[in-house]
């Protein structure tokens, strides 16, 4: 399918034919050809297991292939480790930098091949001269001599690049680069690989992120279940068509729920069920106030900064406000409080599953019964038999996929894990759900479950209020979105407004969307 | 101890790795047993195991609230301390007959775990510096208030706890075994105990599901500062004196040895009662088969470290597997 | 036994089994325990000279400066914890000395038995302007630099219960102690004596690497190897100079050698430990096992008047008296001993009931 390129398309630099690799007897990779050629930005997409990391890691020689070839310059080459496949032009940037945090950036960049004075001792001034030239040359201005992990993580990535690049890399492997990199620092990263490109070098560029894909890659290659199933210019195709090739889906079928699972969503009726008032805290919220009915879901818009996880943190007690109400069914409840807040009904899916969610070390049941486990005892004494009850039926209706309840949760998947969260606080009986990046690293499949079952608690009459960093999500799966923007509400989307068109002009602050395109187009655009 | 030589090669393989952690005390229990079958004398008899049993009744109590705390991935240094109160507090009261005084001297005790428990849940201090202030306090408090001075406790009725016995068992390694079936259910069949070992796997996600974090904590080391109360009770009426110079002096390392070889993680989120049974046990075997065969102090030292460092190994190798 | 080495190699011990041996390096050396406190001295209980052979020295010898007592500060430095009678008694003993001869002040410092404080501590009571320092040391080794700023000063140094490695009235005047082998030589006479010559003796010993233990049990293994064939010593264990330890050791003793017949602990805890090890294997301590013991505690002491002990070879703490006595003829010119031994009484069945009041 390359061939589709343009015909003046340079020579490929790094190519693999008929790639396979078996992991105790599970195929991993099976006949896979990638090819990449210089200057190139390609996309590796595929659903978590479709074997993205496989690939990577057979053409960074961290595993060697059960078959077919690696060329490097059209040249058969193989790479018995990382190392051999560095000095052959090859670099890794992982999301976390590998690199000496307490070294200076410049010790970092020219780390095991530090410039020698005429005694063959370290030309520290030379290093630095020219850490702090190679660094100029992308535009990124920093002290060389300050420690490296004294720079911000976005900074510390781009030190990480420049080093990879020094080494003479022809090819630059990013994988999920931006997971933790704000969006000034995203902006920069993409600069930076403009000018890789055009130097020549070619990247190889994986992100669950569709806009980040969008806005840099050139070309992609789909993965799934180990086999390529496409190749191509990334222009030639919808975001539509790129999941439904991820999934394995028919486009239509997609099409009809949309890039995401969500199904109709209306708006709640009559009284709400939990009002905010005014919920202020130093630095973080002021102001902000919420009504949420039952059987709604209420996006909660806004970027990085703009207060939403605070608010939701507000609402469920994690957070002690300094000024501002609560009340759920009419009844003020007590700010600063978990117990509280759950007692009222109010429950939240935080943000950081690993950290905050989940007990690793307990068994499903543990961690589903956690919350509800004083409900389940009497006098203090717990009661297998109850708890199994209502672990059977969350297991079974959210579709935990796992061996048995006596499964130790750190064992399981993602997207299961987050299940086993929600189950957590259905068990609960909540009147109101917040969810906080529901749908954060997990896989594509258990992510339209997970919006689905979002869909389906709200018809069932929960209140749910729902933030994603995701516009998409936001959008297909609210019926109102609250904005937020440095703390305060921005504005209130609603009906016809709630479209990532308006959205994003909410959330830079503009009060109307851009007249150049019209909702419609964007729609038709996804 | 040839269960130290053959654990330490074993690992190169995950199997024998997993199979050595979960199992690994058993086996070192059941080979030291067989070594002393054939190289101690009159070791296979029950008087020996009830000497042997009688002397690790004190670890054994103060094992259980270790492993507590250490399962909410906390650590309690201040056990020997409370050791020496609760011992230094029995003779001001054994006027008013045994009973009174143990319960005085359980309460002294839990004076101390109620300060662990509120530095460390309410002030956040972390637990190593909270109990390690209140190790030297404590017994420095217990000095104070034995004003110095050993006293010799000849009340009968206290001393039978040490001495007095049913059917052949004694009444210390009774009360023992009460403690250790109290435990294990608090663990096991709680609301408790499920709180307890969720908060040592992660306690911010303990806070966030609602649960009572700082309750169960500071709950947790007034269980634990009880407990080692009633080791100095025990050891008190064996030693039919109060001597809280020197009663529970390091025992705090003993206590966290046999917890730690029992299997339950330093890491928290993991209470096993029947391995710290079993961990106490094997230090109590250890310390009598080199008595027994007249090792001098400097090499039962050595052997002690040597148990100590495979048994954290065999924990790191733990979190390696995973 | 290289005094200098051993403690040493024991912290480096202590460290490398993550503390398992820290009892080994705090502990006394001496008693743990007591009734009487030492707060009062009883009549008769006085410290006596048992020899004071050798070479004297005279203030000319030292070449300190004459002083009268009434008008000038003594420091005394105590070496270890005070949470046994021994220390209690002797601390208290030279207070109660210092306070009867009317010396104008008296500051004491306790090292806490880290040999770094001594040092600071007798440094600092120099810069107090003490002018004569009674110090008891905490080990044979290490307190040169405090020693040596003393004599810098030219101000006398008493030592008191160990003995230092170093000159006799170059570096220190002289040395009031007891004689720890002598201590061990003579409970194995008495042991020899009770046991008619024929025992297995189980030995326990105290602190290992402490000066004191080693000595307690050369005094007692040389004599037994010299005057009494018939005993032979069966097993030698640690009960860190502590009761519980001297109980659980003798408990697994009795154990594995049920022939034992007699029991030599290196200080009176230890054995008083071991009494009720034997009364729990169902044997009478006394008579079905006999116990010895060094220090003569109340608590050991009253046990041989109840026939349940056999013999206590006393340490006597109480330096007061004659440290200052020493103090007073050294300044007044007279040649004092470098080397004076206590005389430490014994108690044995014969005079326990009378004497016990003695103990402390």
């Amino acid at each position: 399918m390359t061939d589709q390129l343009s015909t003046a398309a340079p020579a490929p630099v790094l190519e693999a034919r008929g790639v396979g690799k078996t992991f105790t007897g599970v195929a991993a990779l099976q006949g896979v050809d990638f090819t990449l050629r210089a200057g190139e930005s390609l996309a590796l997409m595929g659903e978590n297991g479709a074997g993205k990391s496989t690939l990577i890691k057979v053409l960074t020689g961290v595993y060697q292939p059960d078959e077919g070839q690696i060329f490097l310059h059209g040249e058969p080459a193989s790479f018995a480790k990382p190392v051999d496949a560095q000095h052959a032009g090859i670099s890794t940037i992982y999301q976390e930098v590998n690199l000496v945090p307490l070294m200076t950036v410049a010790q970092n960049i020219f780390l095991g091949r530090e410039p020698r004075n005429r005694f063959g001792l370290i030309d520290f001034r030379k290093m630095q001269e020219d850490a702090r030239a190679l660094l100029a040359t992308y535009d990124i201005h920093v002290d060389v001599r300050r420690p490296l992990r004294s720079l911000a993580l976005g900074m510390q990535q781009m030190v990480a690049l420049a080093r990879a690049v020094s080494i003479d890399a022809r090819v630059v492997i990013m994988d999920e680069p931006t997971s933790s990199l704000e969006a000034r620092e995203v902006e920069t990263l993409f600069r930076v690989i403009g000018m890789l490109r055009s130097q020549g070098i070619a990247i190889v560029y994986v992100s669950h992120r569709m806009d980040e894909i969008f806005a840099i890659c050139e070309t992609v290659t789909v993965l799934r279940d180990g086999k390529v199933v496409h190749n191509g210019r990334l222009t030639d195709l919808s975001r539509v068509e790129l999941v439904a090739l991820m999934l394995g889906r028919s486009v239509e079928k997609v099409k009809r729920g949309g890039v995401t699972a969500f199904g109709e969503v209306k708006e709640g009726e009559g009284e709400p069920v939990l009002t905010a008032r005014d919920l202020s805290r130093k630095h973080q919220i002021s102001g902000i106030g919420l009504d949420i009915r039952p059987g709604e879901v209420v996006g909660l818009g806004g970027l990085l900064g703009s207060g939403r996880s605070e608010t939701l943190k507000a609402m469920a007690g994690v957070m002690q406000l300094d000024e501002g109400s609560l009340t759920v069914d009419g009844k003020r409840v007590r700010s600063g409080s978990v117990a509280a807040a759950i007692k009222a009904g109010v429950v939240m899916l935080p943000e950081d599953r690993k950290a905050e969610g989940i007990v690793p070390n307990l068994s499903i049941r543990d961690n589903i019964v956690l919350a509800a486990l004083p409900r389940l005892s009497r006098a203090g004494f717990t009661s297998r038999a109850k708890q199994d009850a209502i672990v059977d039926v969350f297991m079974k209706r959210l579709r935990i996929k796992a061996a048995s309840p006596n499964q130790v949760v750190s064992e399981l998947s993602g997207g299961n894990q987050q299940k086993v969260m929600i189950a957590r606080w259905l068990a609960m009986n909540p009147k109101v759900l917040l969810l906080d990046e529901p749908t954060r690293g997990i896989d594509v499949g258990a992510k339209a479950e997970v919006q689905a079952l979002i869909n389906e608690l709200a018809d069932e009459g929960l209140a749910i209020v729902l933030v994603s960093s995701e516009l998409e999500e936001v959008v297909e799966g609210s019926a109102r979105v609250v904005v937020l923007r440095d703390g305060s509400v921005e504005r209130e989307l609603r009906g016809s407004e709630v479209t990532e068109q308006h959205l994003m002009a909410a959330l830079v602050g503009e009060n109307h969307a851009p007249a150049d395109e019209s909702p419609a187009e964007i729609k038709e655009r996804l | 101890m040839s269960a130290v030589t053959s654990a330490v090669r074993l690992p190169q393989k995950g199997a024998a790795l997993v199979f050595l952690q979960r199992y690994g005390v058993y086996l070192a229990i059941a080979l030291l047993l067989l070594f002393n079958l054939f190289f101690t004398p009159n070791f296979m008899t029950i008087d020996n195991f009830r000497v042997q049993f009688i002397q690790v009744v004190p670890v054994l109590i103060v094992a259980l609230g270790m492993a507590l705390v250490i399962g909410t991935e906390g650590i309690d240094l201040s056990v020997g301390a409370v050791m020496a109160l609760s011992a230094a507090v029995i003779p001001l009261y054994i006027g008013y007959g045994p009973l009174p005084a143990a319960i005085l001297a359980v309460l002294a005790g839990c004076l101390i775990g109620l300060a662990n428990g509120t530095m460390i849940a309410l002030i956040g201090v972390q637990p190593i510096v909270a109990t390690l202030s209140l190790m030297v306090a404590g017994r420095g408090i217990a000095l104070l208030v034995a004003d110095e001075q050993l006293k010799s406790v000849i009340d009968p009725g206290f001393l039978a706890l040490g001495r007095g016995t049913i059917a052949g068992v004694p009444y210390s390694v009774l009360l023992a075994l009460v403690l250790v079936g109290l435990v294990a259910v608090l663990v096991n069949r709680t609301t408790f105990g499920k709180q307890l070992v969720s908060i040592g796997g992660s306690r911010r996600a303990a806070e966030l599901a609602g649960l009572p974090v700082k309750r169960v904590l500071i709950t947790i080391y007034i269980l634990t500062a009880a407990l080692a109360s009633i080791a100095g009770i025990i050891q008190t009426a064996r030693l039919s004196a109060s001597v809280p110079s020197t009663v529970g002096n390091l025992i705090e390392l003993s206590a966290i040895t046999a917890v730690v070889i029992g299997g339950t993680p330093l890491s928290g989120g993991q209470v096993k009662v029947l391995g710290t049974v079993a961990g106490a046990l094997l230090l109590q075997l250890i310390a009598a088969s080199l008595i027994k065969h007249n090792v001098p102090d400097a090499y039962s030292q050595i052997t002690q470290a040597v148990i100590i460092l495979l048994a954290v190994y065999l924990q790191r190798g733990k979190a390696v597997l995973k | 036994m290289n005094l200098h080495a051993t403690p040493i190699l024991k912290s480096l011990a202590c460290a490398a089994v993550l503390g398992f041996a820290l009892t080994g390096c705090t502990n006394t050396g001496t008693t743990t325990g007591g009734s009487g406190g030492g707060s009062e001295t009883p009549e008769g209980t006085q410290q006596s000279v048992a020899s004071s052979e050798g070479p004297t020295c005279s203030i000319e010898d030292y070449g300190a400066e004459k002083i009268d007592l009434k008008d000038a500060v003594v420091g005394f430095s105590q070496s270890e914890k005070e949470d046994n009678p021994f220390r209690i008694a002797e601390t208290q003993s030279i207070k109660d000395e210092a306070e009867k001869l009317g010396v104008k002040k008296l500051i004491t410092t306790n090292a806490q038995s880290t040999l770094s404080k001594q040092i600071s501590d007798i440094q600092d009571m120099i810069s107090q302007g003490a002018q004569a320092l009674i110090v008891a040391p905490l080990n044979s080794d290490g307190l040169e630099p405090a020693l040596q700023a003393a004599r810098d000063k030219n101000i006398p140094v008493i030592t008191i219960d160990r003995k230092v490695n170093a000159t006799p009235c170059e570096d220190y005047v002289t040395f009031l102690g007891s004689n720890f082998v002598e201590q061990g030589k003579r409970a194995a006479d008495q042991l020899i004596e009770g046991t008619g010559g024929e025992a297995k003796v189980a030995i326990l010993l105290g602190s290992s690497g402490n000066a004191v233990t080693t000595d307690r049990t050369k005094g007692f293994k040389d004599q037994v190897a010299a005057e009494a064939p018939g005993i032979e010593i069966v097993a030698e264990q640690t009960g860190d100079f502590a009761r519980d330890e001297g109980q659980s050791v003798t408990e697994q003793l009795l154990q594995a050698n049920p022939d034992i017949t007699a029991i030599y602990a290196e200080n009176d805890e230890m054995g008083l430990g071991a009494q009720a090890a034997i009364v729990a294997a169902g044997k009478t301590p006394g008579e079905d096992i006999q116990i010895y013991s060094i220090d003569g505690t109340r608590n050991a002491v009253e046990q041989i008047t109840a026939g349940s002990y056999n013999g206590v070879i006393e340490s006597n703490p109480r330096f007061g008296p004659l440290a200052f006595q020493t103090l007073v003829d050294f300044m007044d010119g007279k040649p004092v001993g470098q080397d004076i031994i206590i005389a430490d009484s014994e108690y044995d069945p014969s005079n326990a009931a009378e004497r016990v009041s003695s103990a402390y």
